[in-house]
C-alpha cells in the first residue's frame, strides 16, 4: 500500500517508537536482571511495540501474569507493569509484594510501572497494604497504541462495558487525554464535531483540559517558553469526530462481512493477532467434520498465533474487501504466481532475468506464504458462511437492517433459539430489532426472555439485566418516541430509524461487492450509519445527491453538520460542534506562517468512544481513498478499543453456570 | 574587580593558570566567629547554611540570643533566614541542586528544608538509624548517603519522594573517611560509597561491597572529583594521591609535609585538589605542583562544579582555573587570534590603521576568533573585560561576512542577566558555566526562594520565560505575611494577577488554608481553573460535598474514586450513600468497585436505593458462586424472597424464573439419582439441554415430563427432539414422530437433519410431507438423497421439463431410462 500523506502528517509510527523508547529507558532504571509481571491483557499491547527478545536484552528474565498469582522470587528485582485505573489490580499488586516478601529469603527491590499514570487511588491501596514505601513507582504514558497507520487504538478492553454497562466516565477520560496529547503535537483540532452524549461529554472535557492545560504547561518548568502563548489551531488536522457508540448500536450487532471483519467474528483479532488452528493454515482441508450449528474448534489441537497487519503481503488488499470477493481475488493471485514460477522454469534466462528473479525471490516466497495462510482462513471462514445458520441469521439480520417489520422475524429468531445456537447470536439479532425500533414489544420480548432462560440457562437472567441496562435489549415504552416533547434540546434518547434510513440512505439495494461505491459494501446493502455521519461532514455532496435524485437539488455547503441538521435532531444524543482558536491571534497566525503557508494535506481524526468494528474501519478508509481522491484529504482513526458484536453483547453475558 | 590586569589573582600551578577572585568584601559580622560553625554551601553558588557547632565552646555575647539556629547566608553574607533548630545535634547538613536543605539529626530523622524559609518535610531514614545512630553524612546535587554507627549505608535518591534504601553491608571496623559517587558518573547508574577501613577501600552499591585491595592506608580524607572520574585519598603521612576512581591508575602524589591533618579535601574543578586547614589552603594541580595561601583566621571551602568558593569572615573569594578561552586571550604573549583581536579594539580606539591591518592577518581565522572572544566574555568576572571582549568579538564579526550574531547577543543577554544576579544585594556569583549548567528557570526560582520578585519577573521578561509561578508565589507570601481582613487580601491578590496566563490559584489557596484561613482559601479556590487541583485542598478543608462535586466535574475518574474512598471511610455509611445517591457518575463508580471487592455495601446501596431487582440478581450471582447444589437452591430463595414485595414486571418475571431455576435444580438432582450412565451430572444444564441429554440417552418420557412442567413451546420442543434423537441417531423414534400428521415446524427441518445425519432412506421419507415448498426445491430434496427417478417424478408432476432435462445428465443406468421415458411423456407430441 503507498505510503499514506495522512500517516505522515499524524505519524503513527512516532507513537510507537516513543512508548518503545520510554518503556525500555524505565526498564534500564532497574539494575541487573530482572522479572516482569504483566496484566495480561496489556501482553498482547505491549507486544505491538516491543518484542520479547528485546525485553530480554534489556534484563528481563521472566514474565509472569499478574492473574496467575505465581510471581516467583528468582530475581532480585521484580517489575510490575500494569494499568493503574483499577483499584482491583492494586490490591492485587499489593499482595503480591507482601506474599514474595513474606516467602522469599532474598531482599527483593519492587518497582511498579503505572500505565498510562499513577493514580492517587493507586498510591492510596498501596498505602493501605503498606508497601507504597517499598516499591519504587514510575509511570508509562502509553495512551494511543497504533494498530495500523491510519488506526490508533486506546486499547481498553473493558471501556464498552464501561460506558455503558456501568456508566462509568473512565474511558471517557482516559480518551480525552490521549487526545489531548494529540493536540500537544499537532495543535488544536480547529473544529470538535460529534454525536451523542458521551461525545459531548468528551468535547466538554478536551475544552476544560485546554484550559488547565495552560495552567499545567506554564507550571511545567521543562517545556519551552512557546506554550506559554497556549495552543494553537493545528495546521495539519482538520477536525474531530466524535462517534459516540451508543449512536451506531446496530452497526455493531450486525454481522461484518469484510475479511477482516468475518475474521474477527470468527477467530477474534486481539492487537492485530489471531490464534488459530495449525490444521487450519495447513491448507489441507480439516477433517470434513459435521458442523452442529456451532464451528467450535477442537480444544486438543495446536494453536498458533497469526500476526494480521500491513506488514502481511496480501492483507492489506483483502482485509477491506467484502468476504464475496476474496475468493476470487485469492485465485488470482494464486495464478498470477503460479505462472511467474512458471515463467521462471519455461523460458531460457539470461543472467540478468536471473539475478533479478533471485532478488524478487524474498517477496515472492512471503506472497506464497501469506497466499497460504489466507486460503486456509478464508476457507475456514466459508464453512461457517454455508451454514444453514449462518444464512438463517444473515436473513434475520439484513431484514431488520433493510427497515421491514421485525415481527416477520420473531419466528426465524425463535427458531434459532430451539436450535441451540451459540446465545451471543441470538443475542445480537435481538438487540438488533430492539435497537432499530426502539425496543420490543413487551409481550414479545418477555416469550423470547422465558425461551433463552430455557435453551441457555436460568444464569442468563442477569444477562438480559445487564443488555436492558446498556440499553440494547429493552421493552418499547410509549414515551420512547422520537417527537417527545420533553426530550428538547438535550437531544432524543432514541433514534427514528425509519426517517434515519431515508434520510441518509442507510439501506442501498442494488449493492456493488466487487467494486464498490459506496460504503454499503461492507454489510452487503446496509450503511452504517456511524460512517454516514461522517460522511455527513466530509462528504456531503456525494450524500444529499444519494438522497435527493432530483436534479437541480442543490448541495448542502459550509463546515460541520451543515445541511443534515434535521437529520441530527432525530438520532439519539447530543450534537456536538466547537470551533477552536488559539488565545492569541498573532501568535497563532505567526505559527502558521512558520508552518509553511501552503495547504499540506489534511487530516479528519475520527474517534470512536465505545470501539469501533473492522467493517467501520474498511467502509471508512473507503471513504478516505474517495476524499484523497478528490482533495487529498484523509481519515485517521481513533478509537477505545475495537470492538465486534459479540464483544459487545458478551460484556453482558454471564458466563458462569450453577453448581459448576 | 577595578583593576585594570586582566591577569589579576592569576596563579601559574604546572603550566595552567588558576585565578582567585574576590567575589564579596566584608562578607560575616567580625564577631561571628566561622572556626565554631559548620558551613555548607548549596551547588551553583547558592546559598551557605551556617550551624554553631555545639562541641566548641564560644564566646558568650551581649545581645546574641543563645537559642541554636541554623542560619542561611547568600554568598555576599546577606542573612536570608533563620531556622530555629531545637532537634539536637546535626550529623548531616547539605544541600541539594534546587536548594533544598537537608539537616539530618542522629536518630536518622531528615529535614528537607526547602525556599529557604523555614518550610519543611520531614522523613524519616530507618533500616536501624534510630538504634545505631547516624554517624555522617554525604550530599551529591539530587540526594545523599548517611553512615550509621555499625557502618550501614542508607541511600536516598530523591527528595521528592523520599525512600531511603540500604546499600550492601560493607564489613565492620573504623571508617576512618569516606566519600561517595553520584549516580550519574556511575556505570551502574546508582550511587556508589568508596569507605576507608583498615588500610583499604571499599567501594560499595546496592547490590555489594567491594575491597579494593589497597594497602597503603588509612586514609584520612577520601574526596571525589565533580565528573566522578577521579578521587583524591590522603595518607596518614600527609600525602595526597591522585588515583583514578575505579582505582585502576594513579595519577600524581603531593608531600603536604603538614603534621596536622587538614580539616577539609576537596576538588576545584576537576583537575586540582585542595586542601584545607583552619587558616591554610594548599592547591595541588596536575603533576604534584602546588601553591599555598595563608588566611589570618579560619577559612572554609565550599566545592563547586568548576571551582570552590573560599569563606572567610573578611571575604568571599572563587577560586579556579582559568578557563581557556581567558588563557588564549590574556596569556602573556598570546599570539592567538582572538588575543589579536582584542589587541586591535584597543588600536581602533586609538584610531590606529594598524586595527585592519591585525585583523587582516588572522581573517582566515576570524571566526574561531570571534567565538573564543565571546566565550571569554562569558567566562570574564570584570565589568570592564567583559565589554571589552564583547566589543572585539562585535568588531570581528562586522568584518565577517555571513556571521550568525546569535551566539553573541545570547552571550549578551546571559550576561546581562549574570551581572544583575551577582549584585551583593543578591548574592547569586554564578560562573558562566555554572548559570549554564543551573538553567535559567532554576536561576529565576532560587530568586523567587530569596523573594526577590521584582528582579525574577524582570528577568523572566527579558529571557522570555513564564512568570506565573512567580506571580504565585508572591501571592502565596501575600497571603501568608499580611494580616487584614479576608477580602481585602484576596481583592489584592485578584487584582494583581488579573489577566495573568497559567496562575495556580491552588496553591494560593493551600497558603491561606495552612495559615488557618479557611475562607480565604475557599474564595481563592473558586478561581482556580483546574477542578484536579481543588480536590485535595477541599477535602482536607473537610468541604466534602464541594470536594466530591468539583471531582466529578473534573471527569478524571480516579479523582473521583480518590475522594469516594475518602468519604467511605470517614462518614457513616448511610450518610455515605445519600451523598452519592443523587451523583450518577459517583454512584457508578461505586457500584463498579463495590462489586469488584465490597459485595455487602452493594447490597447496602441497593437496599437503600430501594433497587430490589438488582438486590436480588446479587444473590443470584452469589448463587453462582455455591458448589453445592443446596446452598444454590438457598441462595435463590432468598433472591426470590427480595422480590416478593415488588409490582413490576422485570420483578414479577424474575421471581417467576427463580422459581423455576429452583424447581429445575431439584429435578436435575433427581435425574442424577435415577439415571447413572457416563454422561455426567444434570445440575447446572438449561431446561433445553437437559431435555436433549434426557431424550439423547433415551428417556424420553422424562424428557416430556420436563417439558410440560416448564411449558416449553411446541416448537422448542420439537427441535429439541430432532436434534437430539438425529445425534444418538435413534431412527426408530425419528419415525414415530414421523408418523404424526402436523409438525409444528414443518418437516424441512426433519429433511435436513436425518440428511446431515446421512440418513438418506429416511431423510427421503419426509419429502413427501412438505407440501408448501415449491417443486423445484422438492426435486432438488430428491436429488440430494441420491434419488433421480423420484426427483423426476416431481418435475413431471410439476411439468418441469428443463429441470428434468438437467436431471437426464445426473442419472445414469437404469434411472437414465426412466428419466427418458418421462421427458417422452412430457414432451409436447409431435
Amino acid at each position: 500500500m503507498a505510503a499514506h500523506p495522512a500517516a505522515k502528517a499524524i505519524n503513527t509510527q512516532e507513537i510507537t517508537d516513543k512508548a518503545r523508547r520510554d518503556l525500555l529507558q524505565l526498564l534500564e532504571a532497574v539494575r541487573g536482571k530482572k522479572n516482569l509481571v504483566l496484566e495480561r491483557s496489556l501482553a498482547g499491547t505491549i507486544g505491538l511495540f516491543v518484542k520479547f527478545s528485546t525485553l530480554q536484552e534489556y534484563g528481563v528474565d521472566k514474565v509472569f501474569f499478574l492473574e496467575n498469582h505465581n510471581v516467583d522470587s528468582s530475581q532480585r528485582n521484580v517489575i510490575f507493569l500494569l494499568r493503574g485505573d483499577n483499584a482491583k489490580t492494586v490490591r492485587t499488586v499489593a499482595e503480591q509484594i507482601k506474599l514474595v516478601r513474606s516467602e522469599s529469603k532474598i531482599d527483593h527491590e519492587f518497582s511498579i510501572i503505572w500505565i498510562p499514570r499513577r493514580t492517587r487511588v493507586s498510591d492510596m491501596v498501596l498505602e493501605e497494604h503498606g508497601v507504597l514505601g517499598e516499591a519504587t513507582i514510575s509511570e508509562l504514558a502509553l495512551y494511543f497504541v497504533p494498530l495500523e497507520q491510519d488506526l490508533m487504538s486506546l486499547e481498553l478492553e473493558s471501556s464498552f462495558s464501561d460506558l455503558y454497562l456501568r456508566k462509568e466516565p473512565t474511558s471517557v477520560f482516559a480518551s480525552a487525554t490521549a487526545l489531548m496529547r494529540l493536540q500537544k503535537q499537532y495543535g488544536l483540532f480547529p473544529r470538535i464535531l460529534g454525536k451523542g452524549d458521551n461525545a459531548k461529554r468528551l468535547a466538554d472535557l478536551l475544552q476544560r483540559m485546554r484550559s488547565e492545560e495552560d495552567v499545567n504547561a506554564s507550571s511545567d518548568p521543562s517545556k519551552t517558553y512557546l506554550t506559554s502563548f497556549g495552543l494553537t489551531p493545528s495546521s495539519v488536522v482538520e477536525n474531530l469526530i466524535i462517534i459516540d457508540r451508543e449512536v451506531d448500536f446496530p452497526t455493531v450487532l450486525a454481522t461484518q462481512l469484510t475479511y477482516q471483519g468475518l475474521i474477527d467474528e470468527n477467530f477474534g483479532i486481539s492487537n492485530n493477532q489471531i490464534e488459530v488452528d495449525t490444521s487450519v493454515l495447513g491448507g489441507a482441508p480439516a477433517p470434513p467434520q459435521q458442523q452442529s450449528g456451532t464451528a467450535q474448534p477442537p480444544t486438543a489441537a495446536t494453536k498458533r498465533k497469526v500476526p494480521l497487519d500491513s506488514s502481511d503481503k496480501l492483507y492489506p488488499s483483502l482485509r477491506d474487501a467484502n468476504f464475496a470477493t476474496i475468493g476470487p481475488t485469492l485465485n488470482q493471485t494464486a495464478r498470477r504466481l503460479q505462472s511467474d514460477q512458471q515463467n521462471i522454469k519455461q523460458q531460457d534466462q539470461s543472467i540478468a532475468d536471473l539475478r533479478s528473479f533471485v532478488s524478487k525471490l524474498p517477496s515472492y516466497q512471503a506472497e506464497q506464504a501469506s497466499l497460504k495462510t489466507h486460503t486456509g482462513l478464508a476457507e475456514e471462514i466459508l464453512k461457517v458462511t454455508r451454514s444453514e445458520v449462518f444464512s438463517a441469521m444473515l436473513e434475520v439480520q439484513q431484514n431488520l437492517l433493510a427497515g421491514s417489520d421485525p415481527s416477520t422475524v420473531h419466528e426465524n429468531i425463535e427458531e434459532l433459539i430451539a436450535r441451540d445456537v451459540p446465545l451471543k447470536t441470538v443475542l445480537r439479532l435481538l438487540c438488533l430489532e430492539s435497537c432499530l425500533s426502539n425496543g420490543i414489544r413487551s409481550r414479545d420480548l418477555e416469550s423470547f426472555k422465558r425461551q433463552i432462560l430455557q435453551a441457555y440457562g436460568f444464569q442468563h437472567i442477569l444477562t438480559l439485566a445487564d443488555l436492558e441496562k446498556i440499553g440494547l435489549l429493552v421493552p418499547r415504552e410509549s414515551h420512547r418516541g422520537y417527537l417527545n416533547p420533553i426530550a428538547g434540546a438535550a437531544g432524543q434518547t432514541a433514534t427514528d430509524w425509519n426517517a434515519v434510513r431515508k434520510s441518509l440512505n442507510l439501506w442501498i439495494d442494488d449493492v456493488q461487492e466487487t467494486d464498490p461505491n459506496d460504503t454499503a459494501y461492507v454489510f452487503s446493502g446496509y450503511a452504517p450509519l456511524s460512517v454516514r455521519l461522517v460522511q455527513c461532514i466530509l462528504q456531503k455532496s456525494y450524500l444529499s445527491g444519494l438522497v435527493n435524485t432530483r436534479p437541480g437539488s442543490t448541495p448542502p455547503t459550509g463546515g460541520g453538520w451543515k445541511g443534515f441538521e434535521d437529520t441530527l435532531t432525530r438520532i439519539r444524543g447530543a450534537t456536538v460542534d466547537v470551533t477552536q482558536k488559539g488565545h492569541d491571534a498573532d501568535a497563532s497566525h505567526a505559527r502558521k506562517t512558520l508552518r509553511g503557508s501552503k495547504e499540506g494535506p489534511k487530516v479528519s481524526v475520527v474517534f470512536f468512544l465505545g470501539g469501533v468494528t473492522y467493517a467501520e474501519i474498511a467502509a471508512l478508509r473507503f471513504v478516505s481513498g474517495q476524499l484523497e481522491k478528490s482533495s487529498g484529504r484523509r481519515i485517521v482513526i481513533g478509537t477505545t478499543h475495537v470492538i465486534s458484536g459479540n464483544r459487545a453483547v458478551g460484556a453482558a453475558v454471564e458466563k458462569r453456570k450453577f453448581v459448576e | 574587580m577595578t583593576s585594570n590586569n586582566p591577569r589579576a589573582g592569576w596563579e601559574k600551578i604546572g603550566d595552567q593558570f588558576y585565578q582567585k577572585v574576590q567575589l564579596y568584601e566584608s562578607v560575616f559580622d567580625a564577631d561571628l566567629e566561622l572556626e565554631n560553625y559548620f558551613v555548607a554551601g548549596a551547588p551553583y553558588g547558592g546559598a551557605l547554611a551556617l550551624w554553631r557547632d555545639a562541641s566548641k565552646v564560644a564566646r558568650y555575647r551581649t545581645g546574641q540570643s543563645t537559642k541554636s539556629t541554623i542560619d542561611i547566608y547568600s554568598s555576599s553574607g546577606k542573612l536570608i533566614s533563620n531556622i530555629n533548630w531545637e532537634k539536637g545535634p546535626i550529623k548531616g547538613l547539605g544541600w541539594s541542586d534546587d536548594e533544598k536543605l537537608l539537616v539530618v539529626t542522629e536518630d536518622g530523622i531528615v529535614h528537607c528544608y526547602f525556599g529557604l524559609h523555614g518550610d519543611f518535610q520531614p522523613f524519616l531514614l530507618g533500616h536501624g538509624a534510630e538504634e545505631y545512630g547516624v554517624v555522617s553524612c554525604r550530599f551529591w546535587s539530587q540526594g545523599f548517603v548517611a553512615l550509621l554507627g555499625n557502618n550501614t549505608l542508607i541511600a536516598v535518591s530523591s527528595f521528592d519522594e523520599p525512600r531511603p534504601r540500604v546499600l550492601a553491608q560493607p564489613p565492620e571496623g573504623e571508617v576512618h573517611s569516606w566519600s561517595l559517587i553520584p549516580p550519574a558518573y556511575t556505570l551502574s547508574r546508582s550511587v556508589e560509597v568508596l569507605l576507608a577501613i583498615d588500610k583499604t577501600i571499599y567501594v560499595v552499591d546496592a547490590s555489594e561491597s567491594e575491597d579494593r585491595g589497597l594497602s597503603d592506608g588509612p586514609f584520612k580524607h577520601i574526596s571525589v572529583s565533580p565528573n566522578g572520574r577521579f578521587a583524591a585519598l590522603y595518607t596518614e603521612d600527609g600525602k595526597v594521591w591522585v588515583v583514578g576512581s575505579d582505582f585502576q591508575n594513579k595519577y600524581s602524589e603531593y608531600d603536604s609535609k603538614a603534621k596536622t591533618t587538614p580539616t577539609q579535601i576537596c576538588w576545584c574543578g576537576n583537575d586540582s585538589v585542595i586542601l584545607a586547614w583552619e587558616d591554610e589552603v594548599h592547591m595541588v594541580g596536575p603533576n604534584g605542583a602546588a601553591v599555598k595561601y595563608y588566611y589570618d583566621d579560619q577559612v572554609h571551602v565550599v566545592a563547586d562544579i568548576d571551582g570552590v568558593r573560599l569563606i572567610t569572615n573578611e571575604a568571599c573569594e572563587f577560586l579556579h582555573k582559568v578557563p581557556d578561552p581567558l588563557e588564549e586571550i590574556f596569556k602573556l604573549g598570546s599570539t592567538s587570534a582572538a588575543s589579536v583581536l582584542v589587541d586591535s579594539i584597543e588600536l581602533l580606539e586609538k584610531k590606529s590603521p594598524k586595527a585592519d591591518e591585525n585583523i587582516q592577518r588572522i581573517k582566515p581565522n576570524l571566526p574561531e576568533a570571534v567565538e573564543t572572544c565571546i566565550r571569554a566574555a562569558g567566562d570574564e568576572f570584570n565589568h570592564n573585560f567583559q565589554k571589552q571582549l564583547l566589543r572585539a568579538a562585535s568588531f570581528g564579526k562586522s568584518v565577517l561576512d555571513l556571521y550568525s550574531s546569535d551566539e553573541f547577543v545570547d552571550m549578551c543577554e546571559d550576561l546581562r542577566v549574570l551581572n544583575a544576579v551577582r549584585d551583593f544585594r543578591i548574592g547569586l556569583f554564578l560562573s558562566y558555566e555554572q548559570y549554564c549548567r543551573l538553567t535559567p528557570e532554576r536561576l529565576i526560582a532560587r530568586l523567587v526562594n530569596r523573594r526577590k520578585y521584582l528582579l525574577a519577573i524582570k528577568l523572566s521578561d527579558f529571557l522570555h520565560l513564564p512568570s506565573n509561578k512567580i506571580y504565585v508565589h508572591w501571592a502565596s507570601q501575600k497571603v501568608r505575611s499580611s494580616s487584614g481582613d479576608d477580602d481585602a487580601i484576596r481583592e489584592l491578590v485578584v487584582e494583581r494577577l488579573r489577566g495573568k496566563h497559567g496562575i495556580s490559584f491552588e496553591t494560593i489557596a493551600r497558603a491561606a488554608y495552612d495559615e488557618g484561613r479557611s475562607h480565604l482559601a475557599t474564595t481563592l479556590l473558586n478561581h482556580e481553573p483546574r477542578a484536579g487541583k481543588q480536590v485535595p485542598l477541599l477535602l482536607n478543608m473537610e468541604e466534602d460535598e464541594i470536594a466530591l462535586n468539583k471531582a466529578i466535574e473534573s471527569g478524571d475518574s480516579d479523582l473521583v474514586f480518590f475522594v469516594l474512598l475518602q468519604l467511605k471511610s470517614k462518614l457513616p455509611l448511610a450518610t455515605f450513600l445519600r451523598t452519592i445517591s443523587e451523583k450518577p457518575v459517583a454512584a457508578a463508580l461505586v457500584e463498579s468497585s463495590a462489586r469488584a471487592q465490597d459485595q455487602d455495601l452493594l447490597k447496602d446501596l441497593y437496599y437503600q436505593d430501594d433497587r430490589p431487582v438488582e438486590g436480588s440478581n446479587l444473590l443470584l450471582e452469589d448463587a453462582m458462586h455455591q458448589p453445592q447444589v443446596h446452598a444454590v437452591m438457598d441462595k435463590l430463595k432468598l433472591a426470590a424472597r427480595l422480590l416478593t414485595d415488588a409490582k413490576d414486571p422485570t420483578a414479577i418475571m424474575h421471581t417467576r424464573a427463580l422459581t423455576e431455576a429452583t424447581q429445575l435444580l431439584k429435578m436435575q438432582e433427581a435425574f442424577d439419582k435415577e439415571i447413572t450412565d457416563s454422561s455426567g451430572s444434570f445440575l447446572g444444564l438449561s431446561i433445553n439441554e437437559t431435555m436433549y441429554r434426557l431424550i439423547k440417552s433415551g428417556y424420553s418420557k422424562r424428557a416430556a415430563s420436563v417439558q410440560s412442567a416448564f411449558k416449553v413451546p411446541e416448537k422448542s420442543w420439537w427441535w429439541v427432539r430432532l436434534r437430539a434423537l438425529t445425534a444418538a441417531r435413534l431412527w426408530g423414534e425419528v419415525e414415530e414422530i414421523a408418523k404424526s400428521k402436523k409438525s409444528p415446524i414443518g418437516w424441512e427441518p426433519f429433511y435436513n437433519e436425518v440428511l446431515g445425519a446421512g440418513n438418506t432412506r429416511l431423510a427421503s421419507s419426509f419429502i413427501p410431507k412438505c407440501t408448501s415448498l415449491q417443486p423445484a426445491e422438492r426435486i432438488e430434496m430428491w436429488v440430494k438423497c441420491g434419488m433421480i427417478v423420484k426427483a423426476g417424478e416431481e418435475a413431471l408432476k410439476a411439468k418441469d421439463l428443463a429441470s428434468l432435462e438437467s436431471l437426464r445428465d445426473k442419472a445414469n443406468g437404469q434411472q437414465h431410462v426412466e428419466i427418458e421415458r418421462m421427458l417422452t411423456q412430457l414432451r409436447p407430441k409431435k
